[in-house]
């Protein structure tokens, strides 16, 4: 139970869906990076299905470009990919690549290396001062440079239509962002940087959307929306677990496991 | 050459309201204060972070507008090779990347900004184009042809004032390597300033001189046009031999099964050093007149 609400929102269904079509692409190639496409779900879901911005216009910059099979699935909840095509996932010839890509439609960027996305993000809204850009990068991605170089820029020249949601699950790769390369008080970074900054629970969709509607109104700052999330949300045992960053073929027992609780929320 | 490459994009920025210029810190040096004043709107400081004035350089293209991306080579592509990739690249977005102060002519500033590895690393890159003029005419109208391609390119600018050889009445086309001087007794191959010194040799033998500045796309068939008339050819270039024209033209010459003898003038796997006249380099590094000399002298002895 979401121990801030008793509430759910109407949009969780969608989320419970994009889940379980995560799960079910990943687990088809046999590869995938799971445990950030899990934590992004909610952020993706308030992103594309609350009515605060239309893609067909507004832009959207998917920065860590293994948190894919999200958005793949978001693809074909809209009807901008086939459902069947899920299952092709990174396959030989699949445009479903396994880091995202623009041959898929409805995709902007391709992208894979970490830390590109918020420069390719500052300059699309620079270029493009109508519509807003909104780019979604990891708390393990902050480790590149480059990020902090685009945050500098974003606010030289008050970008107030960019937005960039930081999915921070403190996990990566190889361990803890904490033991890997602490982030320390990441929101105090952003203010100190001359952003807004909203910190909320990356998973509860009426705080997403809450702040979502905060960061667009913001016409001459750039804006942070930090969305504190669990890695592997809602399969139990890949919580928080930073081994379950990527993964192989699920053993039956466990994918069966994975599914039952996806198909059975709690949270 | 830097003064012509700003000199066009004045006269491209007035006559094309979505051309924008990025700049990485070195606004002075790479002669874009007039640039910058006239068209502040369009001029974008990023100040020195590479990686991100390339993503940057991405996102404005892909929203459509026409971008020069204006730093020294040693950096750009020299930090940001893998922005340049993905943000580029694979994107396929027809950003243009000015690489100023390349090769060995950088003179007194040393090993860390003379950048002898570009073009090794910008021709390895899949859409990316490389080019590279002889001199200010040529670079004059490589820019206003570049303008309008649709395609990402890198362009390599050396940092000294160096003699005009490229005739005014000649244009520029992307993939056509023009026979700057014809003859019968070795091809001469090369791009940039370093080729131009071809034109100082006096000798009794019958030069091809070749300005290989579209060195991707390659113009293959004047270059094996011209080899099959001559059997003999010496690739010249201020890079790195590894990674080189020389390397694409020895690949392109085995393949194509035509009889040629073969000398490469480039820097062996060195590094640069500081040098207040930059010809000292040329000398010390085999690329001076006297050692093209030499280089054809020997493959015409037989």
């Amino acid at each position: 139970m979401n121990i801030f609400r008793n509430k759910k929102h109407p949009l969780s269904t969608v989320a419970q869906e994009i889940r379980l079509n995560v799960l079910d692409s990943i687990n088809t190639a046999a590869a995938g990076h799971i445990g950030g496409s899990l934590s992004s779900v909610e952020i993706m879901v308030a992103l594309y299905f609350s009515d605060i911005f239309n893609f067909d216009r507004d832009h959207f910059i998917l920065s860590a470009g293994h948190l894919c099979p999200t958005l793949y699935a978001v693809l074909a909840k809209l009807g901008k990919i086939k459902y069947s095509d899920l299952s092709t996932f990174s396959d030989f010839d699949s445009r479903l690549e396994g880091h995202v890509s623009v041959s898929v439609p409805g995709v902007e960027y391709s992208s894979g290396s970490l830390g590109q996305g918020l420069s390719f993000a500052a300059g699309l809204a620079l270029g493009d001062k109508d519509r807003h850009t909104i780019c979604l990068t990891t708390d393990g991605e902050h480790n590149e440079g480059q990020i902090w170089e685009a945050i500098m820029f974003a606010n030289k020249y008050h970008q107030g239509n960019l937005i960039n949601i930081v999915d921070l699950n403190n996990q990566q790769i190889g361990g803890t962002t904490a033991d890997i390369m602490p982030l320390g008080e990441l929101a105090s970074k952003y203010l100190h940087f001359g952003w807004t900054v909203e910190t909320i629970n990356g998973h509860d969709l009426f705080a997403l959307i809450k702040a979502l509607k905060i960061a667009k109104a913001s016409t001459i700052y750039p804006a942070c929306i930090i969305a504190k999330t669990v890695m592997g949300k809602g399969i139990s045992f890949m919580e928080n677990d930073y081994h379950y960053h990527d993964v192989k073929k699920l053993p039956a027992a466990l994918y069966l496991q994975a599914k039952n609780e996806l198909s059975n929320p709690t949270y | 050459m830097r003064l012509s490459f700003s000199e066009a994009l004045l006269k491209l920025a007035a006559n094309d309201p979505n051309l924008y210029v990025i700049s990485v810190g070195l606004r002075p040096s790479v002669m874009l204060d007039r640039f910058s004043t006239r068209f502040k709107a369009r001029f974008i400081e990023c100040g020195v972070a590479e990686n991100n004035a390339a993503g940057i350089a991405a996102g404005l293209s892909k929203s459509g507008k026409n971008v020069f991306l204006c730093t020294y080579s040693c950096f750009s592509p020299g930090i940001n090779l893998a922005t340049i990739k993905q943000s580029i690249c694979l994107n396929n977005l027809p950003v243009k990347i000015i690489g100023y102060h390349a090769g060995l002519l950088t003179g007194e500033l040393g090993a860390s900004h003379q950048m002898l590895e570009d073009i090794a690393l910008m021709r390895s890159l899949p859409k990316m184009e490389v080019f590279a003029p002889i001199d200010a005419v040529e670079t004059y109208k490589m820019a206003k042809v570049l303008a309008k391609s649709s395609r990402p390119a890198y362009l390599r600018l050396v940092r000294p004032s160096t003699p005009v050889v490229y005739p005014g009445r000649l244009g520029f086309t992307i993939g056509k390597s023009p026979v700057l001087q014809s003859g019968k007794d070795i091809t001469v191959l090369g791009y940039g300033p370093v080729l131009a010194q071809v034109f100082s040799i006096v000798t009794k033998k019958s030069l091809e001189i070749i300005n290989c500045s579209s060195l991707k796309p390659l113009d293959e068939s004047t270059i094996l046009k011209s080899v099959k008339k001559t059997s003999r050819l010496l690739v010249v270039e201020d890079h790195q031999q590894n990674g080189g024209l020389g390397e694409a033209v020895a690949a392109l010459i085995l393949k194509s099964s035509l009889k040629c003898r073969f000398a490469h003038l480039a820097v062996k796997n060195l590094f640069g050093q500081s040098a207040r006249d930059p010809y000292d380099l040329y000398r010390l590094h085999g690329l001076s007149p006297v050692n093209i000399l030499d280089t054809i002298n020997k493959l015409c002895s037989r």
